[in-house]
């Protein structure tokens, strides 16, 4: 009878909370959501298995050794751990306290005592020390996606670089708005956690889980997943806005062919920008470098092997450890609360925004260029999220102009905003990092 | 709380201000680099599309279609 009462004191029925209940529910959301809606599958599977697994009660996956240690709470532990960290309390949430709090020595004895006593840390907890918590699975995400950049269009029309400019507006307006609420006190966010959630509207998901693993890391799961979720509704969230900006007219726009663009100068754009980052804005470099030795590898030729692997093979792997990283941090004490629930509605405002700012300067552009140069339709595109915020672009404008193909047009714009989200993400982690 | 409110409109200043700084001069230093390849490192291929006849030019057009025949198809699926 003591044994079956073991077994059941040991089970995950016994032991699930309802805040775990709630979040395995929230990860089977998003697997629907990516399963069933097609909304960025890529990512949000392994988001949302993560999540669910982070979730799994007395498994511990997504804990620390001293949490996990903690939570099993053997009172010979617990007084180790207490000794080590210089407290005389033996209380659970006490040992926590001081272990988050406590110096690198001591943190680092209290995780050997742990370690000695047979704990050892979560899966999911190691997989985010070594891709996010260390910045390498976003960086190399952003090689991989300089690798499959085209950067043509751009070169073509170097102009459409200030559409990249003006759709980051969103970010700062909704950093603003962020601060704005926790002012009024209906949220409450720190700057950093204002900068971080604003990022959600450069519609860049490794760019903005870069920047909230280094100014807001218990955001990083809502930011995360708002920031895939909203990506995936670009097609849904923009056609709205654009229409409303513009008139007829000016979507039918025509825009004229885009001038050849040689191989060296391909080869020398990556070369210049991170020239020009390196001269203005090294905390920028991480990522940019990234990016433009990614679109180095592509454009030189000579390499092909290498761009291959990043824009294929390298980019899957870090995807499914950067995905299960991001779910581990879904977990109901961080997730479950009104701040969540800010930075959903903050990041749909930052998304259109940052569109409606992309078209009211192609607009601004167009009138500059006697009003029949540039179709504003290809402002919307500045807000990075390549390559879908450039087919609805391409969408609008063939609706109303059925021979008028915008795609290669609003790719300038579009990778035009991945340079400047990055730019953006370089200055917050340079004013409040 | 109103520091809290100023620190981020000096965050929307200066990070728009510096996001158009740097892309302004992106524009240049990209406009000047196409400018100057395009002076000293002409590429041989140009001048021969520039010659090009007609009817290669139309042969070109089939192959583009099927290229991006091949494309829409491939994204599509």
């Amino acid at each position: 009878m003591e044994k079956i009462l073991q077994l059941w004191e040991a089970s995950g029925i016994y032991n699930i909370s309802a805040g775990q209940v709630t979040m395995i529910a929230v990860g089977l959301f998003l697997l629907f959501l990516a399963i069933r809606k097609n909304f960025e599958p890529l990512l949000l599977v392994p988001i949302g298995f993560g999540g669910i697994m982070a979730n799994i009660p007395e498994a511990g996956l997504a804990f620390s050794a001293v949490e996990n240690a903690v939570h099993f709470a053997k009172p010979e532990v617990l007084q180790a751990l207490a000794a080590s960290l210089n407290i005389t309390s033996v209380d659970p949430n006490e040992i926590l306290h001081a272990y988050h709090g406590s110096n690198p020595s001591t943190h680092h004895a209290a995780t050997m005592v742990a370690a000695d006593s047979g704990y050892s840390n979560g899966m999911l907890y190691n997989f985010y020390s070594v891709a996010i918590a260390s910045g390498v699975a976003p960086l190399l995400i952003f090689m991989g996606v300089g690798a499959m950049t085209d950067f043509g269009p751009l070169l073509a029309n170097p102009k459409t670089l200030f559409l990249g400019a003006a759709a980051q507006f969103g970010i700062f307006a909704t950093v603003l708005g962020a601060v704005g609420l926790s002012a009024m006190g209906i949220m409450d966010f720190t700057v950093q956690d204002a900068a971080a959630i604003g990022i959600i509207g450069g519609a860049d998901g490794p760019t903005a889980i870069y920047v909230a693993s280094m100014l807001a890391p218990q955001l990083l799961g809502a930011i995360a997943v708002a920031a895939y979720s909203y990506m995936a509704l670009v097609p849904m969230i923009q056609p709205p806005i654009m229409r409303a900006l513009t008139s007829e007219s000016e979507r039918k726009i025509a825009m004229h062919q885009l001038r050849h663009v040689s191989k060296t100068e391909k080869i020398m754009f990556p070369i210049a920008l991170l020239i020009l980052v390196a001269l203005l804005l090294p905390d920028a470099a991480p990522l940019l470098g990234m990016f433009c030795f990614g679109n180095l590898m592509r454009e030189c030729g000579v390499v092909d092997r290498l761009s291959d692997t990043a824009q294929n093979a390298l980019i899957n792997i870090v995807t499914i450890f950067l995905g299960l990283s991001v779910g581990s941090k879904l977990s109901a004490d961080k997730f479950l609360d009104l701040n969540t629930l800010g930075i959903l509605l903050l990041g749909i405002v930052a998304f259109g925004i940052g569109t409606a700012a992309g078209v009211l300067m192609a607009k601004l552009m167009n009138k500059l260029e006697g009003g029949n140069a540039i179709n504003p339709l290809i402002g919307s595109a500045g807000v990075s999220a390549v390559p879908m915020a450039a087919r609805v672009s391409n969408k609008i404008g063939l609706e109303a102009n059925p021979q008028n193909f915008l795609l290669m047009h609003a790719m300038g714009p579009n990778v035009a905003g991945v340079i400047g989200s990055a730019v953006a993400a370089g200055v917050m982690i340079k004013f409040v990092g | 709380m109103d520091s809290l409110v100023s620190e981020g409109l000096n965050l929307m200043v200066y990070g728009m201000g510096f996001v158009f700084v740097f892309l302004t001069l992106l524009v240049f230093v990209t406009t000047m680099m196409s400018k100057l390849v395009n002076k000293f490192f002409p590429e041989p291929i140009v001048e021969q599309k520039a010659k090009a006849s007609a009817p290669q030019a139309a042969a070109n057009n089939d192959e583009l279609l099927a290229v991006m025949t091949a494309a829409v198809h491939k994204y599509r699926k």
